[in-house]
């Protein structure tokens, strides 16, 4: 995990046109998701619907084993090529969040887009479609938590494209 | 394509790989969803237009006035005689936005490469991640936008109050009011779901194959549009959608393909009418 002030730092320091590269360097950073989730992708569970590609991101709690109370958050995601943007930024979500604790989560900024500087760059619609990544990513985490599971997150079914257009 | 109304406003890939060095006579504009998708790679000598930060006004909810846009056509090296061929992501639905705003200002013209994007990467062909720099020109302001393509709320309600014909293009769930896609979200657009009453709902990637992206055939396109909804070539149409870019689509379809005689895309659209205070709305199915 890497803290969100210094994701941002780099993105609040540059022009926009430059930010658009920053972002598209994101695009490489997002990790393969692991095989065990590829089916669930497949079968269109996991799905953030309100994107206009297909989003799969799936975040989960872990209980450590030996430390009673400490939970760790893994972020598993997987967004195709052909939807640069959204990967770019599930990839800051990864990089941001996976390894933190569900505190750190819950206390993130509500605003993250708006201090990465994509706010106005991108538009409100496709800042809809990205802010929904986000929050589910919050979401899922806070449920997870609560009810102190450490399995994997709700599926929900996905719509009959699986995506969701402006 | 032949059969197509207006077969001119169509190219093929082929058509587009044969003419992609012929700058001096044709300007091809990408135009995506995503912002950053022409970056990962495009045509060779295609330009970007993003509709977020090149087609709409900063401020006020509207699009580039006429000295944006010759300022805009200025900078993709665009000529007033130039051919501007437009292609992107998302079956051309962008493309058809963009195409649509540079016939609100009178591009004489213009073109989309049928299956876009898709069909491009689909058949191998040439891609690049360099950003042609093209001589400026000085495209001539335009005199106004030209009011015949695009409907405003007032126009909407009175076309409204004389059962004239309309496609909603927006998904059925959409169309009918139900609640979207997660519960527990606010509606974040509009404060009231449902449809104009009167529309039919033909939502917009009807039009399109999704295996390769490309226009359905003719025949396939009257079946829908005519057939099934009894829209008629010969009527005055609206089309609209939630902010008037799908609805673009659509308008392509019905005024180049199927040749209606006039359609006008409600850019306004739902964000408009769903949040009018005592606009008429209906829910569930369309009418009969």
């Amino acid at each position: 995990m890497k803290p969100i002030e210094d994701i941002a730092a780099p993105f609040q320091m540059m022009e926009p046109d430059m930010r658009l590269e920053l972002l598209l360097e994101y695009t490489e950073k997002l990790p393969p998701l692991p095989e065990r989730y590829a089916e669930m992708r497949d079968a269109g569970m996991a799905m953030v619907h309100e994107c206009q590609s297909p989003v799969f991101l799936m975040p989960e709690v872990e209980q450590n084993g030996d430390t009673a109370g400490e939970k760790t958050v893994h972020v598993h995601a997987d967004v195709p090529e052909s939807a640069p943007t959204a990967r770019a930024f599930t990839a800051i979500l990864h990089e941001a969040f996976d390894g933190a604790t569900p505190a750190q989560v819950r206390q993130a900024p509500d605003d993250l887009l708006d201090r990465l500087g994509l706010s106005g760059l991108l538009g409100m619609q496709r800042t809809q479609g990205l802010a929904a990544i986000y929050r589910r990513l919050r979401n899922e985490v806070a449920r997870q938590s609560t009810a102190g599971e450490s399995t994997a997150g709700q599926e929900t079914a996905r719509s009959s494209d699986g995506t969701a257009e402006a | 394509m032949s059969d197509y109304a207006h077969p001119d406003v169509l190219v093929s890939t082929d058509w587009a790989a044969e003419h992609l060095d012929d700058t001096d006579h044709v300007r091809f504009v990408e135009a995506n969803e995503d912002v950053l998708l022409y970056k990962t790679g495009h045509l060779p000598n295609a330009v970007n237009v993003d509709w977020v930060q090149d087609l709409q006004d900063d401020t006020v909810r509207d699009f580039i006035d006429a000295e944006q846009f010759a300022d805009l056509c200025s900078r993709m090296g665009i000529e007033e005689d130039t051919k501007v061929v437009f292609y992107g992501d998302k079956n051309n639905w962008w493309a058809c936005y963009a195409f649509w705003v540079f016939k609100l200002y009178g591009h004489a013209d213009c073109a989309v490469m049928d299956g876009g994007r898709k069909k491009w990467e689909q058949e191998g062909r040439a891609m690049t991640t360099d950003t042609p720099d093209f001589a400026e020109t000085d495209y001539p302001v335009p005199e106004s936008a030209d009011p015949s393509i695009r409907a405003f709320r007032k126009e909407v309600e009175e076309h409204m109050q004389r059962d004239g014909p309309m496609v909603d293009v927006r998904s059925p769930e959409e169309f009918k009011g139900e609640i979207t896609h997660v519960p527990g979200l606010p509606e974040e657009s509009s404060m009231r779901p449902g449809h104009i009453p009167g529309a039919r709902n033909v939502p917009w990637a009807r039009a399109a194959n999704d295996e390769d992206g490309t226009f359905r055939p003719r025949a396939e396109l009257a079946e829908i549009y005519e057939g099934e909804e009894g829209l008629d070539a010969g009527d005055d149409t609206i089309a609209y959608c939630r902010i008037g870019e799908r609805s673009s689509h659509t308008w392509f379809v019905l005024t180049y393909l199927l040749g209606f005689d006039q359609v006008k895309n409600y850019d306004g659209s739902w964000t408009e009418w769903g949040n009018l205070v005592g606009a008429p709305i209906e829910t569930g199915e369309a009418g009969s």
